[in-house]
């Protein structure tokens, strides 16, 4: 539950908070959801990502290797108990 | 019913369900940008009130720091004007007690010649401020200057020693020879001296004050020789039209008038 609790506040501080809060929480929760911080990336992307800036999704990309990394670290977490 | 294991509520994570609303949000945007950007404008909106607020807030802080940096340095300057302040202050009682010393009365000179008169200074002080007619005026370095001839509520009229027809008892060289100096006008002063005397050039003129109080120098004798006297030159010590401050004082002038009242004879 807190990690949904987590994820919600990660996507409302993606409209409302500065941004490295937003950072900060999506890499906290990705210990637990590695698939937060690509999400978080597509929803900012969504909301901020205009083609006249730049032509890459920088968001998109930076919260796919978030996640990779994230899916890394726990795989190599064995005998952990964050994904139970 | 037949059930998919990809899609159980138990392989579901929240990150899954996190990813399928960011598509979803994704998909809304592309496919329909006006609904999408009419639900989201106040939430942005209120997005922007929230950034302002904490950029407000932090600045606030940062105006504090300033306005502590402008503190300190204003109250080390208070510091140093206290300072200053009460050295002047020491400075004002010094000077006060000096005057108090001199018993006389300070006054700045108003007008000299060519304003005023030839030979006459006009000074600020009068009866009001405690002047006498008679009084004494001196110079820097206690010389003495005049006297007090006319007399306002706050304006006095000094004539200077060197004002035609104006004399006085003194001394001159350092035998103190007496002889009376005369005023040549202009600022010039001249006496006659028996040729005996031996006076020369630079020998000091003085005249009788608390003490004696040097006035002049000697600067040439002029001499007859079918004459027993010879006629001094003098220069008065100070330029007497260049003075700017007077001290007015009485060497004695009221006791003079109290001995001539009580002695003028009486008519029966």
């Amino acid at each position: 539950m807190m990690r949904g609790l987590f994820t919600l506040i990660a996507f409302i501080s993606t409209v409302l908070f500065p941004w490295p809060l937003t950072v900060l929480l999506t890499l906290g929760v990705s210990l637990y959801e590695p698939l937060v911080p690509l999400a978080i990336g597509i929803f900012a992307d969504t909301l901020y990502y205009t083609p006249q800036v730049g032509v890459l999704p920088l968001f998109t990309i930076y919260g796919l290797i978030a996640a990779v990394i994230a899916f890394f670290v726990r795989s190599r977490l064995k005998t952990s108990i964050i994904g139970r | 019913m037949k059930r998919n294991a990809l899609l159980s509520s138990a392989n579901l994570s929240w990150g899954t369900l996190a990813l399928a609303l960011a598509v979803l949000f994704l998909l809304v945007r592309l496919l329909a940008p006006n609904f999408f950007w009419y639900a989201f404008t106040p939430a942005l909106r209120a997005g922007d009130a929230l950034a302002q607020m904490s950029h407000t807030f932090l600045s606030s802080f940062d105006n504090a720091a300033t306005l502590a940096l402008q503190n300190e340095k204003l109250s080390q300057e208070n510091a140093a004007l206290t300072i200053e302040n009460e050295a002047l202050l020491e400075k004002t009682n010094s000077v006060s007690q000096l005057g108090a010393n001199s018993q006389g009365i300070t006054a700045g000179v108003v007008a000299r010649p060519p304003e005023s008169p030839y030979d006459t200074l006009v000074v600020a002080a009068g009866s009001e401020g405690g002047v006498t007619l008679g009084e004494e005026a001196f110079g820097e370095g206690n010389v003495p200057l005049g006297t007090v001839t006319s007399l306002l509520a706050h304006i006095s009229r000094i004539t200077l020693f060197s004002a035609p027809g104006a004399s006085l008892l003194g001394w001159v060289g350092p035998t103190h020879v007496p002889l009376i100096i005369k005023g040549g006008g202009a600022g010039t002063l001249s006496a006659s001296v028996p040729r005996s005397a031996g006076v020369t050039v630079n020998d000091v003129v003085s005249v009788p004050g608390p003490g004696s109080l040097p006035i002049a120098t000697v600067v040439r004798i002029d001499s007859d020789p079918s004459s027993p006297s010879v006629t001094l030159r003098i220069q008065p010590s100070l330029n007497l039209f260049s003075v700017t401050w007077v001290v007015l004082r009485d060497t004695g002038i009221t006791l003079q008038n109290a001995f001539s009242t009580t002695t003028t004879p009486t008519k029966p």
